[in-house]
């Protein structure tokens, strides 16, 4: 399909409607009437909630600060503290939920990040071949070569500790990008093979219109699919900077720090929950992207499709 | 067969790329803060002490001759003393001292994967749209989304705390002397070279959680990647050749299935023996082990650089060496590939 044809008949895409568009295309039907991939979606979508819940909800000052004093020390799950409260007598459910925010909030922005820059220079390195293509692809290489957890690390010391999570996203941001790189360079090859990109060239159309215009809009499923496995690969690899202690500045009611915490202090003495409820809610959260990125990568191929029938 | 020309051709594609390693780890570390002159002699040193060590090290060469000495030492696995953690040890022989702790625990970690993801992505495949396979492909996704931190600890308090069948952490019990029987730094091979019993089940005991940690995911991830590639191989031409002649389907599944849908899981296994690696850095951390992982850890807190340097690229390293070898061992399975 050409994106030439979609804006010259863009009023009758109005009238059609875009959800019905929406829905009767083949990828997104396969993909709602996936009972899993729904329920990857209900999953995110609570996470999320209970994320915007948090930020405008909760306050941050107490949930951070130790309430020894005011509330019971490592007092196990009862109705008056759902999750437990923690060695700082701090009561763990509100920091478990305003942990979804960080999660969300900093696993959005290292897939984000390295979205764009693994698109862009996979594209650049698809579109311009040669020098521009070697550079790209085997500095990308040479990324690829690290284990990418250890990577991580060793980026996450060059950064200043004031940076708290910021560290990890920059850090993974160039752990993930040549991932993104890879995929996209892969189908930006096949999508310029096509006769439309040669007709627009000849047409006189100045690269960055024919990449922006043509090449990008039909590499967009794979890129899809590649951002929504990332999504939980970042959320655990944020969580393992910070458990291991790169990441969330002392305190920060993240979910890396808080098992952390609870592995470190609690879990030979018995406190189970101090780091039980904070792992649950990151591998609930991991879950749902799991689920949806795989039910979406099984819309897009055809003879998954197939296979569901 | 593989052409000695493949792997030639292999080896030397390797050298870029590992230039490129050293590199870029040169570069981290020169980019990382902090003086290591001042890490050395200590906050109170006095300034000439701190001008004599940064003499030492080389820190006031120009750049590029820190970094020619740097790669011609790095090429013999030469990477300075560690300056902290283990003061004027060598940063080879503390490698060669750790590395086979996490090398012992990645391979039998990938051990149980192997031996149950396989099976399981198979029946799923088989048993494809079944309950089974539901069950199977869950699981697995519920596998690879539960982090390695979490599940440690989950499994030290049922198995450790709860029912005490394991111990929490460590290798070995403290009561045994594992130096005196050091050969390869295999525990569990060495006990056994020496033929001193109690001290494998103690060794066994010791890693049995850490590897089923290790394991679980590895499971998941290999049990996903063998299905796909078993319902593709099912699929094909020659396996309805091979029931239309009369052979029974178990047999057609396990001598004309298993051997082309191993092709991709091989790559999975290869490449994920690798992230274990890596994903040593978490298992060794909660559970205590004195491995490269833990080492790393707590090297870049504690800034001892030449043992951050060294694991990193001694990781790297080995990394790319089990990527090669995946490539060989395709072309061996895939003959197409070796043109």
């Amino acid at each position: 399909m050409s994106t030439e044809t979609t804006t010259e008949t863009s009023d009758e895409l109005t009238q059609r409607g875009l959800i019905d568009r929406f829905r009767a295309s083949p990828f997104v039907s396969s993909l709602l009437s996936n009972r899993l991939a729904l329920a990857g979606i209900g999953i995110i979508l609570a996470m999320l909630v209970v994320a915007l819940y948090a930020r405008f909800f909760i306050d941050l000052e107490t949930i951070t600060q130790s309430q020894l004093g005011t509330n019971p020390n490592r007092e196990p799950p009862s109705a008056a503290y759902p999750f437990g409260t923690d060695g700082q007598a701090r009561s763990i459910l509100p920091r478990v939920a305003y942990g979804a925010w960080y999660a969300l909030l900093y696993g959005t922005a290292t897939v984000a990040f390295s979205t764009v820059l693994g698109v862009g220079l996979g594209i650049l390195a698809a579109y311009y071949g040669d020098v521009a293509d070697n550079v790209i692809m085997r500095t990308m290489d040479v990324l690829l070569a690290f284990p990418s957890l250890l990577l991580a690390l060793a980026l996450v010391a060059i950064f200043p500790d004031g940076l708290g999570l910021w560290r990890a996203v920059i850090a993974l941001t160039l752990v993930y990008t040549p991932r993104f790189a890879r995929v996209v360079r892969g189908a930006a090859l096949t999508v310029l093979e096509n006769e439309y990109v040669d007709a627009t060239v000849a047409l006189g159309a100045p690269d960055p219109r024919v990449l922006v215009r043509h090449v990008l809009p039909n590499c967009l499923a794979p890129i899809t699919v590649q951002s929504t496995l990332n999504f939980g690969l970042a959320i655990i690899d944020i969580a393992a900077l910070s458990f291991l202690g790169f990441g969330a500045a002392a305190g920060t009611p993240s979910w890396g720090l808080m098992l952390s915490n609870g592995v470190n202090l609690g879990l030979l003495t018995g406190d189970w929950w101090w780091s039980f409820f904070p792992g649950a809610a990151l591998a609930v959260t991991v879950l749902g992207f799991n689920l949806l990125g795989d039910g979406m990568r099984d819309a897009l191929d055809p003879r998954m499709r197939e296979a569901v029938d | 067969m593989i052409s000695g020309r493949f792997v030639l051709k292999r080896l030397l594609l390797l050298v870029p790329v590992l230039l490129g390693v050293a590199s870029l780890v040169f570069s981290i570390l020169h980019l990382s803060p902090g003086d290591p002159a001042l890490t050395i002699a200590g906050n109170r040193a006095s300034e000439e002490f701190v001008r004599q060590i940064e003499e030492s090290l080389g820190l006031n060469d120009p750049i590029w001759v820190q970094y020619v000495d740097f790669l011609v030492n790095a090429a013999q696995f030469q990477f300075g003393e560690s300056f902290i953690l283990f003061r004027d040890a060598s940063v080879t022989s503390i490698l060669i001292d750790k590395l086979p702790i996490t090398i012992e625990l990645a391979v039998y970690g990938q051990l149980i994967g192997i031996s149950l993801g396989i099976p399981l992505g198979i029946i799923s495949a088989v048993k494809q749209n079944t309950l089974t396979d539901h069950t199977t492909r869950v699981g697995a996704l519920a596998g690879i989304s539960i982090p390695i931190f979490w599940s440690g600890p989950l499994l030290i308090l049922l198995f450790a705390q709860i029912l005490g069948w394991f111990p929490t952490s460590g290798r070995i019990s403290a009561i045994y002397n594992v130096e005196a029987i050091r050969l390869t730094g295999l525990l569990t091979i060495d006990t056994l070279l020496y033929g001193e019993w109690e001290m494998f089940i103690s060794a066994v005991k010791h890693l049995a959680l850490p590897a089923t940690v290790i394991g679980i995911y590895s499971m998941a991830l290999i049990s996903r990647m063998m299905r796909s590639s078993m319902l593709e191989v099912i699929r094909q031409d020659y396996m309805r050749t091979a029931r239309a002649k009369g052979q029974g389907s178990k047999i057609t599944v396990l001598k004309h299935g298993f051997r082309n849908a191993m092709i991709p899981v091989i790559t999975v296994i290869g490449i994920q023996f690798g992230s274990l690696l890596g994903g040593a850095v978490l298992t060794e951390t909660v559970f205590a082990i004195q491995g490269i992982g833990g080492l790393l850890v707590e090297a870049i807190r504690v800034g001892d650089y030449p043992i951050v340097q060294g694991t990193v690229l001694t990781f790297a390293f080995l990394f790319t060496l089990v990527n090669l070898g995946v490539d060989i061992t395709y072309s061996i399975l895939d003959p197409r590939i070796d043109q």
